[in-house]
């Protein structure tokens, strides 16, 4: 078996009877024994009890009974979700810090199609910043460079699926959670529209920005996840009864002639030059492959953050106060501040935001989807930077840094719009570049159609890194 | 500057963002109004359906 195949390929192949889910899920776990005390992008390994599943699928198929599109396909999740049987730190000292009354709806939709839990993700404490550092459980680190960040908060979902720990990984993204370590470590992930997928059963930290999302190697491995992830929850009141998509078999559909709008000014300010030629050359690609591809002006993205950043501070002091309260000692500085930073929020502001926010919404309805189809941004400003310099300094300064870090993702978590970040090269130093494309509400059919073409016409995505 | 000042300053600069936009809301601006926009948002819906969960591809 290849050490880095797509979820896709390993799902194909079971079916096909080449290869069995309990050989699958032996490949993974004998490589995480192998790496991942080097890598940190697991929590928990939940091994006894993958290989037992993998044992039942595989007897099934015997049988002739398929689970759905992910039979045997091993997975795993973002110590975040609550899964019974298991410890959910969410990234903080405490090992079993969130307990939900029912498993995390979005796992248990997985598993239903067919998946194999591997274990619990390594992330950030309490899902707060954005480079993918942990004191608690060790910093999660980048497969194509160990010393650089991995991007956060989804750390080890990143990591996990770089490195070929598993096929594909949930994670949340609260300002970016999804999109950043997906670009840092070039793999693919989505974050859905807002209500998309059900938050039940996953630590909120922010109600009114939370999303959680695919992660894998490919676009289509994204649409193989989010076809069993998605639709209405009765457990999530803000989950969507939107009709969902069949996104696998639209992947087929053409990308000729749709509008792809790159917006200048706020995307492009300040963005390393690799980066920037590395984003300017996926968008070449989609113009070569039949879409239009035009400059356009948005609403102020600054203020879509400021915006967005205030509703998240204030909600995460709210449900995290207790911890806050209690135990502050436990908190690393940085998570400490944000929360502190939260507590005061007057009432008055945190509700003319979430106006504003409604506004905002409405407004790049008319300004923006009526002229396009697609946004094609960048999705971090510089290649993942080196851990110890990004820790290192006054706590304002690592503020600064991580709000920098997370600048061009957090608008379009105010927006509750899908956006998919997708690698597109190499820096010279062999660190991943990516860009995001992020569509119209509820269309995640769009974005992961044009991702999946513009992965077909380019190769970044099956590049591998060099583990020893 | 110190951590609490760093804080206050970052607080303050939030909440004047929110005081210089809020003036231009209007009364019938409402948070719920978020949720409604994500659904006019959408694509016309013609889209093929999903197949039932557990379907094999």
């Amino acid at each position: 078996m290849p050490d880095f195949p797509s979820l896709a390929a390993v799902a194909a192949s079971i079916r096909q009877g080449k290869v069995s889910p309990v050989e699958v899920a032996r490949h993974h776990l004998d490589r995480i024994a192998r790496l991942d005390g080097r890598l940190r992008a697991f929590i928990t390994v939940d091994a006894d009890r993958a290989l037992a599943a993998a044992r039942g699928l595989e007897a099934d198929a015997g049988r002739g009974r398929w689970r759905g599109a992910l039979h045997g396909v091993p997975l795993a999740f973002k110590d975040l979700c609550f899964i019974r049987g298991l410890p959910t730190s969410c990234g903080t000292r405490t090992a079993e810090y969130f307990t939900a009354e029912q498993d995390c709806t979005a796992v248990t939709r997985l598993l239903a199609a067919g998946a194999v839990c591997l274990g619990k993700l390594n992330m950030t404490e309490l899902a707060m910043g954005a480079l993918g550092d942990n004191p608690h459980h060790g910093h999660a680190r980048n497969p194509w460079a160990v010393e650089h960040c991995t991007g956060g908060s989804s750390s080890g979902s990143g990591v996990a699926v770089a490195a070929g720990l598993a096929l594909g990984a949930v994670g949340t993204d609260t300002g970016g959670s999804i999109r950043l370590p997906a670009a840092s470590c070039g793999i693919t992930g989505l974050k859905p529209t807002y209500g998309r997928v059900s938050r039940a059963g996953a630590m909120p930290l922010s109600w009114s920005n939370d999303h959680l999302g695919p992660m894998a190697r490919t676009a289509l491995d994204c649409a193989l996840m989010l076809q069993a992830m998605a639709g209405a929850d009765p457990l999530d009141a803000t989950s969507s009864s939107h009709p969902v998509a069949d996104f696998v078999a639209a992947l087929e559909a053409p990308v000729r002639g749709l509008r792809v709008g790159v917006p200048l000014d706020f995307f492009f300010q300040g963005l390393d030059a690799e980066m920037e030629a590395g984003v300017r050359g996926a968008v070449a690609t989609l113009a070569t492959l039949g879409a239009h591809v035009a400059e356009i002006r948005l609403p102020d993205p600054q203020v879509l953050n400021d915006i967005t950043g205030l509703i998240s501070r204030s909600e995460s002091s709210a449900l995290h106060a207790r911890l806050l309260r209690e135990r502050p000692q436990e908190l690393d500085a940085f998570t400490r501040a944000r929360l502190e930073l939260g507590l005061g929020v007057p009432a008055y502001d945190y509700l003319q935001a979430l106006r504003l926010r409604a506004r905002m919404a409405r407004a790049f309805t008319r300004e923006v989807w009526s002229l396009v189809d697609l946004l094609a941004v960048p999705v971090i400003p510089e290649p993942a930077p080196p851990l110890r310099a990004a820790l290192e300094g006054p706590l304002e300064e690592r503020i600064a840094r991580q709000s920098r870090f997370s600048r061009l993702t957090r608008p379009f978590n105010g927006l509750g719009l899908p956006a998919l970040s997708l690698p597109c090269g190499f820096s010279a130093a062999g660190l991943p570049l990516a860009f995001q494309l992020v569509g119209r509400p509820f269309d995640e059919a769009t974005v992961l159609r044009v991702g999946h073409a513009y992965q077909r016409a380019t190769d970044s995505h099956t590049r591998e890194p060099d583990l020893g | 500057m110190s951590e609490n000042k760093f804080l206050q300053a970052e607080l303050a600069a939030l909440l004047g963002v929110i005081e210089r936009l809020a003036g231009e809301l209007s009364l019938a601006e409402e948070p719920a109004r978020f949720a409604a926009a994500l659904e006019d948002g959408a694509p016309a819906a013609g889209g093929r359906a999903a197949p039932g969960p557990g379907s094999p591809r």
